[in-house]
């Protein structure tokens, strides 16, 4: 404005009022000018440093990599468990709205775009710092429509991502679910305990838990620079993840899967050991339940279905569920008596198909009896009177001892979780009890045929006819044979655990495996697995329910116990039909369809493909 | 009376060419490190040419007399109206709007040189003799003559442009005489037909007004050039980060930012400093304009001087307000600095009209 006085020299002196008002009107503009300079001066100066860090913020995004959890293997190294990609839902909390209204705003959107409750949101934050960097996992296993939502939304719902994590895949949705267990967000006791984080996948039971130290492996994560449209520009650094180990079970997927086949739409277990090792080579529970439903986000009522199904899906039937061993039991029977001397192979008895004992009347199966037999008959047709008799002379005492001896009554030491230890009575323990308290003879008569008091585990039951099969070596059944790191190699190995020996003269070892042989091949109660030309010994069993009313007639547990082939055996089969019937009838036939599986299957696909 | 006067050239304001071949500087340089549209400085380059473009048509509209060009006002002002027109039977739209109507290989921009068209006629108007003294007549007249491009411009639609009209006809009424109480009562009425102006605006345009009043109105949509612009500024802090730092512009953060946001990349780029360097730039080229006003006894002279001024001033006001967050948004390019041809032409010509006046002052 200097230079305005030098004007209006044609007219000077004489009023100009235009000339004021555009002077006023500049003086107006300048003013104007000066607020834009305050404004920068509040913006730039005063307010930068947080307009700098929302810049950063707008620039860099936290993109964590999930590590994939460790793979299992059988022991062909065929894996029973994979992983996939899935997508899931989480919150970075130091990228959310600061403003809390604006805050609930976003997750107000999100909760309606993928139907989660906005209190569930909200409390997921609150368990986190709010200026984490480290998403906050809200849902996990989102379908491709609530992706495709969330994506269309993005730009509205800032600190909101979704995550690519590996997630479990399993063959089948019911596959090996009791051995291998599922897997899920770590619950509120478990993050008590402070070894994981909220949103952590970890085993809840099974191999899963057991191992999951092993499995969880270290999560990476990047740092990227992105545009206004969230697309990367440059990684500014990088985590990588550390998958977790590998771990080779001692599972036969091909076996298991057979075994499942065999045991579908019964309720009961089935257990296969390898008796030179105690491998366990297939372990099948059934019901099962679909483990891979409880991997993702199970809703209430789907969980109380599983929870009050009066099947127990959830129940690993082959060491949490405890049975009469029936006339499986004879074994110990007669290697009691035959050791001990009590009982000879030569020893008869006549069979009328009734037992007298004081006022007692105990029948055999057979009405009518089996005329008269002797030890190896006895055996071979389950004959209940013989050992009714044999038993009483052999004594309860005796018969406990070597039940325990056969690891019946004890825990097998396997390395899942919830073992039942079954129970053998001891009468010794019952002597000094009260008037009518103590051991009954009757009970003795009752242990003989493997009913009473006596109670078994399906697993039990395997590692007794092992022993049989190897010579008396109780091994500890093994399911896992070694952990490998990806770099580091073996970080843990099981050559397998001796937890006790029978101590049985060869002579009987021989006569135990001939009549388990008889049972199955001369006509005996397990001719049902029989297998023409190839040797296989076993023994029946139908643990009978007590009858508490009509209906549950005929409601026994079938037992079938056997090892092949006879001469150097390589498996033990034990099958459990819950209220199927007679041993002979229902699971005979189905260990033999696995037995066949596993040999002849085998040695036909081999010879095709020599 | 084209072909130039040894005595007028004797007259050529310097400094307002320099502070505006400044701006131009600092316009093509920060639209050389954005790569918008083709690859490299290409808008740069083209700013450029537009700007040589511009001074030739500076030169031509300097040299001649404006009083001739005040003249012929009238005619100029029906041939805009018509191009104004045209754009609605020929123009071409982007992004819903139809501003442009294509000329051979290059777009204009009708509205953006109507506005030059209508300085002068209102500049006519109000020295006519049917206006004298300027009062309640002067008012009547120019009514019809702000209504009918006003309507037509709203209607490509364009409203920043259409308000730019209204303050450049007030400045010249009040500079020409107008009474401050008859200004007043129009102010009033004009407060009052406020309500009826927010029936008129598009669902857009209103939401514009609603989130300059509450800016968390809606983060992501409306609101969020503002938000975008603010955090540009701010981040650019004291010095700002530098062409290579200055991460709003360059990840397209920022919307518009080649055209009507241009000001928020500067501002990353170059900080306070910077700021001040562009704002000190501008005030130069305007005071520039007010002294020519102000220092002009001829009436026309000072009107046609007075009217450019305001007219650049006000649209570098509205724009830097609105890209700091003091206005709402509306689209007004800022002058020099926004790429545009149209907008580069007419600045300059508006540049020109100032020369001729400045020249012709002594004679």
């Amino acid at each position: 404005m200097s230079r305005l006085g030098y004007v209006g020299t044609p007219m000077a002196g004489r009023p100009d009022p235009g000339r004021r008002r555009v002077i006023v009107m500049a003086g107006l503009v300048s003013v104007a000018l000066l607020v834009i300079v305050c404004q920068l001066w509040y913006l730039q100066v005063l307010e930068g440093g947080r307009f700098q860090e929302a810049s950063d913020k707008n620039r860099t995004r936290i993109r964590p990599i999930a590590a994939p959890r460790g793979i299992l293997f059988d022991r062909n190294g065929l894996p029973l468990v994979d992983n996939r990609p899935a997508f899931t839902l989480s919150l970075i909390p130091r990228e959310l709205e600061r403003d809390p209204a604006a805050r609930d705003a976003t997750l107000g959107r999100v909760a309606s775009l993928v139907q989660i409750p906005f209190a569930e949101l909200q409390e997921a934050l609150t368990r986190i710092a709010p200026d984490s960097i480290l998403p906050v996992r809200v849902r996990r296993g989102l379908s491709m429509d609530d992706v495709a939502r969330i994506e269309e939304w993005k730009l509205e719902l800032p600190g909101v991502i979704v995550e690519v994590e590996p997630q479990r895949a399993y063959p089948t949705s019911r596959f090996a679910a009791h051995l291998l267990g599922y897997v899920r967000e770590a619950n509120d006791e478990q993050l008590k305990q402070g070894r994981y984080r909220r949103g952590d996948m970890v085993g809840q039971s099974g191999l899963e838990r057991l191992l999951d130290e092993f499995l969880r492996g270290k999560d990476g994560g990047e740092r990227i620079e992105v545009d206004a449209f969230g697309r990367q520009i440059r990684l500014i650094q990088s985590t990588e993840p550390h998958p977790g180990a590998q771990v080779v079970t001692t599972i036969d997927r091909r076996i298991q899967e057979a075994a499942e086949k065999a045991m579908e739409g019964l309720a009961g277990s089935v257990v296969v050991l390898d008796p030179r090792s105690g491998d366990v080579l297939a372990m099948v529970s059934t019901p099962a339940f679909e483990i891979d439903r409880f991997t993702g986000t199970i809703d209430r009522n789907a969980w109380l279905r599983v929870i009050q199904d009066p099947e127990h899906p959830l129940l690993n039937r082959t060491i949490q569920s405890q049975y009469a061993p029936g006339s499986v039991f004879k074994i110990v029977v007669a290697a009691a008596g035959l050791q001990e001397g009590t009982l000879a192979p030569t020893d008869r008895t006549n069979c009328a198909g009734q037992f007298h004992l004081g006022e007692w009347t105990f029948k055999d199966w057979k009405e009518g009896g089996h005329g008269s037999v002797d030890l190896l008959d006895a055996m071979r047709h389950s004959c209940n009177i013989f050992f009714y008799e044999k038993g009483l002379k052999i004594g309860g005492q005796s018969i406990a001892k070597y039940a325990n001896a056969f690891g019946l009554g004890r825990p097998t030491q396997i390395d899942l979780p919830g073992e039942k230890l079954g129970l053998i009575p001891h009468p010794k323990l019952r002597k000094d009890k009260r008037v009518g308290g103590g051991w009954h003879a009757g009970e003795t008569v009752n242990m003989s045929i493997g009913q009473g008091a006596v109670l078994v585990t399906p697993m039990q039951v395997a590692r007794m006819m092992g022993a049989v099969a190897n010579g008396g070596v109780l091994w500890k059944p093994r399911l896992v044979q070694r952990i490998e790191r990806p770099e580091k190699g073996v970080v843990w190995a099981d050559g397998g655990t001796v937890t006790g020996h029978v101590e049985l003269s060869p002579v009987v070892w021989a006569f135990l495996r001939q009549s388990l042989w008889s049972v199955v091949n001369e006509g005996g109660t397990g001719v049902a697995a029989r297998i023409p030309g190839f040797d296989v010994a076993g023994k029946t069993g139908t643990a009978q329910m007590i009858a508490k009313s009509r209906a549950d007639k005929g409601q026994d547990h079938a037992w079938f116990a056997s090892f092949a082939p006879v001469r150097d055996p390589e498996v033990v089969v034990v099958v459990l039909v819950e209220r199927g019937g007679k041993g002979g009838q229902v699971a005979a036939p189905i260990a033999r369809k696995i037995l066949n599986a596993i040999f002849l299957e085998k040695v036909a696909s081999i010879e095709i493909d020599g | 009376m084209v072909g130039i006067d040894r005595r007028l050239l004797q007259n050529v304001d310097w400094p307002l060419l320099g502070a505006t071949l400044g701006l131009v500087i600092l316009s093509a340089s920060t639209l050389a490190t954005l790569h918008v549209g083709r690859a490299g400085g290409g808008v740069a380059l083209r700013q450029i040419a537009w700007f040589g473009v511009g001074l030739v048509a500076l030169m031509i509209v300097a040299s001649i007399d404006y009083r001739r060009l005040v003249q012929i006002a009238p005619l100029l002002y029906v041939l805009g109206l018509l191009t104004l027109v045209a754009v609605f039977v020929f123009g071409r739209t982007v992004s819903g709007a139809r501003r442009w109507l294509l000329v051979g290989p290059v777009s204009i921009q009708p509205s953006e040189l109507f506005k030059i068209c209508f300085v002068l006629m209102a500049v006519w108007l109000v020295t006519s003799r049917w206006a004298q003294p300027v009062g309640k007549t002067a008012l009547v007249l120019a009514a019809p003559m702000l209504m009918v491009p006003m309507a037509l411009i709203v209607k490509q639609p364009d409203l920043g442009t259409a308000l730019l009209l209204l303050p450049v006809l007030i400045a010249l009424l009040v500079a020409a005489g107008l009474r401050l109480r008859l200004l007043g009562g129009l102010a009033l009425a004009g407060l009052a037909a406020m309500p009826l102006v927010w029936f008129v605006l598009r669902e857009y345009q209103r939401e514009r007004i609603l989130v300059f009043l509450d800016p968390l109105r809606d983060p992501l949509g409306t609101a969020y050039n503002v938000i975008q612009a603010k955090i540009a500024i701010g981040s650019g802090q004291l010095l700002g980060k530098g062409v290579a730092g200055a991460t709003q512009s360059r990840l397209a953060f920022l919307p518009e930012r080649h055209t009507d946001f241009i000001f928020a990349v500067f501002a990353e780029t170059w900080g306070f400093v910077g700021c001040l360097v562009l704002l000190t730039c501008y005030a130069l080229l305007l005071l520039r304009g007010f002294d020519i006003a102000a220092s002009t006894r001829e009436p026309v002279g000072r009107l046609v001087a007075l009217g450019v001024t305001s007219l650049v001033a006000t649209q570098v006001l509205i724009n830097v307000g609105m890209v700091t967050g003091l206005l709402p948004v509306v689209g007004i390019p800022l002058p020099l600095m926004s790429y545009g041809g149209s907008s580069m032409v007419v600045s300059m010509m508006a540049l020109g009209l100032l020369l001729s006046v400045r020249m012709r002052q002594f004679q």
